[in-house]
């Protein structure tokens, strides 16, 4: 149940006569208006206010809704001396004078004298002549913003524009009354039937609908009952409005904070038991180390600086000690994609080389088997080594920072990604879904560390300086296979907490 | 004297070799009853020297100095007799003691201690090589004893990081921050009714042992300490510990604290002073929310914990709790009503609140320390925010909580002011009716302005979540019975 359905369902309630329990002593809404006849007749003959048009009886299809014995249904017009609209020609604005409203200024639900335009008391004075908004009158939304009743509660001189209409009640005392009426849920659903405009149109609210709108009438004394009532559950409303809305906050939040949490207690060791028959972290850097001379001696690596040791202060988190931090730059080729020439088509016609760019994403989800476009072989010629194979982890370092990626083909990739390819020593040691999940992890961090030119950027240099917690490459397995149940359940649980 | 410091890192690397111990906690399981074997076997050759007719409880060829001692004659078990011998000997008939309600604490301790206790390894060769290196320890000389005291509580340590068992130790920075501010006295008793290894227990001795004079004041020292303790595996961590600190008959008892009617508590049942950290996030059912009167029954542990000990502090008696952000923000009914009536019949004076990875790596949940006396009702209370120490990001287990880093809390405890730190409030007064009325029972002052929300553990957030929801649906649940009440009733 939402706020507004909370409050509109109290207002129905009120205009129903079931708000307060009738009370004959108090007389009837018949009584009510032919007192209000009385007092307009001499009005009218006093010459004080203008003679209106007499209108057509309620027919009964006009009626929405029982209303009890002691109640009367009346067109508005003929509780009124006036329904009019502010002027239709727009004034001259002056600095300072006499202040000139329009919806801006009551769509709030309270007059806001903060903001308005001002006109000359000269140019008021004439407006006033056909139309004067004056205490305990109703103003009314009609011109974009529809309805947003309420009634002027200060005695202060102004005027309005043609999007305002105002209501003039014979009966001061029945204003607030008034205004519930049109801001009600019946109030609403009418103005959304006798509305015109839509397409290229605004709507509007027209003058001779709203002098017809039929009003559910109580007699004075339970109006006055009415309206206490509504301003003790009023403040009740907020409070649940407050508790409601922080609710709604909550229940956003908190999917993607348990995302989170689980994806921080994988990388701290804490979502699998570790077993130590599946060899520590130390071991594996001995293995490590050794197939890197190997290859470095049968030239298939060559011998690169080394990256910085990892001392206690680098660390963000203890692991378990079967595991090792590394840098990403120790652990993988960082391949950063290009885009060939857009403008020469001898790098894109007939192109078969995949070629990843972000929007392959939002087509396919984080798993690539295939590209949008795709890049010639000639385009590449020059970039060779920019080819990244399948099973690698693409991550975005501009622009759409922390984005990431798995490749189940060979593709190349935009300058804005970056590729991990597990170099040929980790092999055996890295586990290329394990990194998928990882990488989830690092988005505050590469934003963090990406420099301050107005795409974000991270470079290479410093992305493979970024640590990587490794487990057992068993280990690492048994992490993915516990996510794969784990995270569906907590995009289910997105779902439930956000489909209302 | 052994070589005691190297003690922990030559047992680790045995065990790591061992099929049968998988990860930290059941390699200090597997340590926790050979040390207590270990050092009963120590007290018990000292009662022998002091007593006439010293008669052990553990039959002659279950005693450590007969089986589990080398004395380098050839004889020693190992290998396969010996895992025969520890499996099918010597824990059945450890388990099997008989005990009646005479056997005095310092004998029936042996079979409550090894009621659940396991033996994991599986290779005899090396159980006989960490055998031996426990042997070594002289705890007879006094020197010796009282070093291998900090080298248990380094073991002890190493559950905060050892999965789940982290619930059963509480950082000793804390401990000792709070049994000092609670200001020990010879001749007072102290409970704590979830004592899990015994930190609070050790805490208060170490502060009362400074105040010792005479032999009578030993006598009330080795007679001040009481605990509860629910689960097997910290209750015999504690047993030892208490044994280790000359508590030879330690009141401390293998139960659970939540199932006996608060109401049916007299004076006898209580303490001069209570410290404790309740553990947080159980889901008490039915069975043991009945042990408690309707309005304070809830179904968080740390909750119920509470009330038990409102009913066990003696008049005049001072406590000293730990509870997380839960308790302090929490308006479901049954916190409110917690909350009423420790504000109402005690006086909270003081609420400090600490930095969330004092308990890294167990948990990074936020936490508290109230301390409140029974003296009467609350007037005022003070809460302060404990800061990180400059060059700590946050605590981990190479880097942990000092007792140091609370020197700011000490200094300011005897000369409070108010405190407002870029623009938010780090040390601040507020009233009775400020607190009841104007916050509802809302005890989240003072907090943390979250410049790096720190990212929960799973469980944790998910605990928050259902706190913080409980509180948003009770508010919701109010507010709709105030509308309907205005709804239905009769207009006069």
């Amino acid at each position: 149940m939402t706020p507004q359905e909370l409050k509109n369902s109290i207002l129905q309630l009120a205009i129903q006569g079931k708000l307060v329990p009738q009370n004959p002593s108090e007389g009837t809404g018949e009584e009510l208006y032919k007192e209000i006849q009385t007092k307009k007749t001499g009005l009218i003959k006093t010459g004080i206010i203008k003679k209106t048009k007499p209108l057509l009886e309620i027919t009964d299809d006009e009626i929405p809704f029982d209303i009890p014995e002691s109640w009367k249904w009346i067109r508005l017009l003929d509780l009124c001396s006036l329904i009019s609209d502010g002027t239709h020609k727009t004034p001259t604005y002056v600095e300072n004078g006499i202040p000139f409203l329009s919806v801006k200024d009551i769509s709030h639900g309270k007059l806001d004298f903060s903001n308005t335009k001002f006109i000359t008391p000269e140019e008021h004075y004439q407006l006033t002549q056909r139309c004067k908004p004056e205490i305990n009158d109703v103003l009314i939304c009609r011109i974009g913003t529809l309805g947003k009743a309420l009634r002027i509660d200060i005695d202060k001189e102004f005027s309005i524009f043609v999007s305002l209409g105002l209501i003039k009640l014979i009966e001061k005392e029945i204003s607030n009354y008034i205004a519930l009426v049109i801001n009600s849920g019946y109030g609403f659903s009418w103005i959304q039937r006798v509305k015109v405009g839509g397409g290229t149109h605004t709507f509007k609210i027209n003058l001779d609908d709203l002098r017809l709108m039929p009003i559910p009438l109580p007699p004075m004394e339970e109006q006055k009952r009415i309206l206490s009532k509504i301003e003790k559950l009023l403040p009740l409303v907020d409070r649940y409005e407050e508790a409601y809305n922080k609710l709604e906050e909550l229940n956003k939040i908190f999917p993607m904070d348990l995302q989170k949490s689980i994806l921080q207690m994988v990388v701290q060791g804490k979502l699998v038991p570790q077993d130590p028959s599946e060899g520590t972290g130390e071991e594996l850097y001995k293995d490590i180390q050794a197939k890197k001379q190997e290859l470095i001696k049968t030239g298939k690596t060559k011998k690169e600086k080394p990256l910085p040791k990892i001392t206690d202060d680098d660390t963000p988190f203890d692991i378990p000690e079967s595991w090792k931090w590394y840098r990403i730059g120790e652990v993988f080729n960082i391949i950063n994609g290009f885009t060939p020439l857009k403008s020469n088509p001898e790098f894109w016609d007939n192109g078969d080389i995949p070629w990843f760019t972000i929007n392959d994403v939002h087509n396919q989800g984080r798993f690539i088997s295939h590209t949008e476009k795709a890049i010639s072989k000639k385009a590449l010629s020059k970039n060779s080594e920019r080819i990244v194979p399948s099973d690698s982890v693409l991550l975005c370092c501009t622009a759409s920072i922390g984005e990431y990626a798995y490749t189940r083909i060979p593709l190349t990739t935009n300058q804005q990604f970056n590729a991990l390819v597990v170099k040929p020593e980790f092999s055996n040691a890295v586990y290329p879904l394990y990194v998928f999940e990882f990488v989830k992890t690092l988005k505050d961090t590469l934003i963090k560390n990406a420099g301050k030119t107005t795409f974000n950027f991270l470079s290479v240099g410093k992305l493979a300086l970024l640590l990587l917690p490794l487990p057992p490459f068993e280990e690492q397995k048994r992490i993915v296979s516990k996510l794969e149940v784990i995270l569906p359940l907590c995009e289910k649980l997105g779902f439930y907490n956000n489909s209302y | 004297m052994s070589n005691l410091s190297s003690f922990v890192k030559r047992i680790r690397d045995i065990m790591r070799n061992d099929a049968g111990i998988n990860g930290d906690a059941q390699r200090i399981e597997q340590i926790a009853w050979m040390l207590f074997l270990k050092v009963y076997d120590a007290k018990e050759q000292d009662w022998d020297i002091k007593e006439d007719n010293y008669v052990s409880i553990i039959p002659e060829e279950c005693r450590w100095m007969n089986w589990a001692h080398d004395d380098h004659s050839g004889e020693a078990l190992t290998g396969d007799r010996l895992l025969d011998f520890v499996n099918n000997t010597l824990f059945p008939t450890l388990k099997e003691i008989n005990v009646t309600p005479e056997t005095p604490i310092k004998k029936s301790i042996v079979k409550t201690t090894f009621e659940d206790a396991n033996q994991y390894m599986k290779d005899g060769v090396l159980l006989r090589q960490v055998i031996n290196i426990i042997d070594e320890l002289d705890l007879s000389d006094y020197e010796e004893s009282h070093a291998f005291g900090e080298i248990y509580e380094t073991i002890l340590r190493e559950l905060q990081s050892a999965g789940s068992s982290g619930e059963f130790y509480t950082p000793r920075a804390v401990t000792d921050f709070m049994a000092k501010m609670i200001n020990p006295q010879i001749g007072e008793q102290v409970a704590d009714f979830a004592c899990g290894t015994g930190g609070f227990l050790t805490s208060w001795l170490k502060e009362l042992d400074a105040k010792k004079q005479t032999a009578e004041d030993q006598e009330k020292y080795n007679n001040s300490i009481y605990g509860i303790e629910k689960k097997q595996f910290p209750y015999m961590l504690c047993i030892t510990n208490m044994l280790l600190h000359d508590i030879d008959v330690p009141k401390v008892y293998h139960d659970n604290s939540l199932i006996y009617d608060v109401l049916d508590y007299t004076e006898d049942d209580q303490f001069d002073v209570i410290l404790m950290n309740p553990p947080y996030g159980g889901s008490e059912k039915a069975d043991v929310k009945n042990h408690f009167p309707d309005d304070l029954a809830s179904s968080e542990t740390a909750d119920l914990f509470m009330s038990v000990i409102m009913y066990r502090l003696k008049e005049n008696g001072r406590a000293a709790v730990i509870l997380p952000d839960g308790f302090l923000f929490g308006t479901d009914n049954a916190k409110v009503n917690i909350k009423k009536k420790l504000l109402s019949e005690f006086n909270l004076h003081t609420i400090i609140r600490m930095p969330s990875s004092v308990f890294a790596p167990y948990t990074s949940i936020t936490t508290n320390i109230l301390f409140f006396d029974n003296t009467g009702k609350t007037e005022k209370t003070w809460f302060y925010r404990l800061d990180m120490p400059e060059e700590y990001k946050h605590f981990s287990k190479t880097k942990p909580m000092k007792l140091e880093h609370f020197n700011p809390v000490i200094e300011w405890w005897n000369d409070r002011k108010e405190i407002c730190v870029d623009g938010f409030d780090k040390a601040k007064c507020f009233t009775y009716d400020e607190l009841t009325q104007e916050l509802g029972y809302n005890l989240d002052q003072c907090g943390y302005p979250h410049e790096e929300e720190e990212i929960l553990d799973p469980l944790d957030l998910i605990q928050r979540y259902e706190e913080q929801r409980a509180s948003l649906n009770a508010e919701i649940d109010r507010v709709l019975a105030e509308i309907s009440k205005l709804l239905g009733g009769v207009e006069v």
